[in-house]
């Protein structure tokens, strides 16, 4: 018997052939004696393997094993954690803090801006600019001009005021520019 | 209180499901109930304790690390067992490339040898024990190169057709089919030679 037929005998056994093929294996085993001596090596070699896995147990106890597996999926997930690659989208992230704040402070320096206009009605007043001054002696007045980008403020001693002229006389003067 | 994950009464499917969100007791519960089939399955592959707890445990580990890609055509046991034999499959083809080839493997793989061999016609188990049985089962697997023991294992044990193994196995469903010949073949001979040791 050739090779061909042999593993063709023996896919019949397995019940790989088509069922056309298998009609004609079956009738090849039926009326040739060395063919059913093959079948019944092969079916005998299947059945008992198939029935009788042999068993065997593992060799250490379930907790030590177990121990070892759980470790090991620890450690993997603390390595993978860190060089697990941010998708995109969440890189974004990271720089919506810092973008949020500073666009907070713009939309207030906006809105206050606004405000100052708004209550800038009086055009002659324009250029008096209130500064606090904490100091009993010292007095203040500030100047500010927009078109020559320049702000004045006056220090005068309030004690000299009274005594003296009721003209200012400018104690220090700052200038910022 | 999370259930006893060794519980006979909490279904695998349960357990299976409380494991993909992350807990790990129930996966620990699974690795209870099958720990021992696995194991098993790499020992049959491997032939070599050591080697056999090492991939069933890093079987367990890939399946903790897929588990959320495991949906439930099969049972989960099945599904674990298909891990186990593919890290079994890569570990014997890196040795395989390692060491070299014996003439009378060369033999087998190249066919032939099989036909030399005398037709066994008398059950040569007939009578024996079941585990008389098992331990010479376990005896002639070890007898076969690791590509007959292997396509024997996927065919009888896991129930694998042809197509399915020549895919595991990387090659030709010609291949398995020859060799699936030759292993069945040499089983049957080498039991008879134990059956003929024992009457000696």
């Amino acid at each position: 018997m050739n090779a061909e037929r042999q593993l063709k005998l023996q896919a019949w056994v397995d019940g790989e052939l088509p069922e056309g093929e298998a009609r004609q294996v079956a009738d090849f085993v039926k009326g040739d004696q060395e063919a059913q001596a093959m079948v019944g090596e092969l079916r005998m070699a299947k059945t008992i393997l198939a029935q009788n896995e042999p068993e065997v147990k593992l060799p250490e106890s379930g907790e030590f094993y177990w121990s070892k597996i759980k470790r090991e999926i620890e450690r993997l997930e603390k390595a993978e954690a860190p060089s697990r690659p941010v998708p995109w989208i969440f890189s974004w992230r990271r720089l919506l803090a810092p973008l949020s704040g500073m666009a907070l402070i713009a939309f207030l320096s906006v809105v206050s801006l606004n405000l100052v206009h708004d209550n800038e009605g009086d055009e002659s007043l324009k250029h008096l600019v209130e500064v606090e001054n904490l100091s009993e002696h010292v007095g203040s007045i500030s100047y500010r001009s927009q078109s020559e980008n320049m702000f004045v403020v006056y220090l005068y001693n309030k004690e000299q005021e009274t005594e003296k002229d009721p003209e200012l006389e400018p104690m220090d003067e700052t200038v910022i520019q | 209180m999370a259930s006893h994950p060794e519980k006979p009464d909490v279904p695998d499917e349960k357990l299976v499901r409380r494991a993909q969100r992350g807990d790990m007791v129930a996966f620990e519960g699974l690795v209870a109930r099958h720990r021992d089939k696995i194991y098993a399955r790499a020992f049959s592959m491997m032939r070599n304790e050591d080697e056999a707890v090492d991939l069933s445990q890093e079987a367990w580990v890939k399946g903790w690390q897929r588990l959320k890609q495991f949906q439930g055509e099969s049972s989960f046991v099945t599904w674990m067992t298909r891990i186990v034999i593919n890290l079994c499959l890569d570990q014997l083809r890196k040795q395989k490339r390692q060491r070299a080839e014996s003439i009378e493997q060369l033999d087998e793989e190249l066919g032939g040898v099989e036909r030399q061999m005398p037709m066994v016609t008398v059950n040569p188990t007939e009578g024996l024990e079941r585990s008389e049985l098992r331990a010479r089962i376990d005896r002639a697997l070890n007898q076969l190169s690791y590509e007959h023991r292997t396509v024997l294992i996927l065919h009888e044990f896991e129930d694998l057709e042809y197509k399915e193994i020549a895919k595991r196995m990387e090659c030709s469903i010609g291949t398995v089919m020859s060799r699936l010949f030759y292993a069945r073949r040499k089983m049957a001979n080498l039991m008879a030679s134990y059956k003929r040791e024992e009457l000696s």
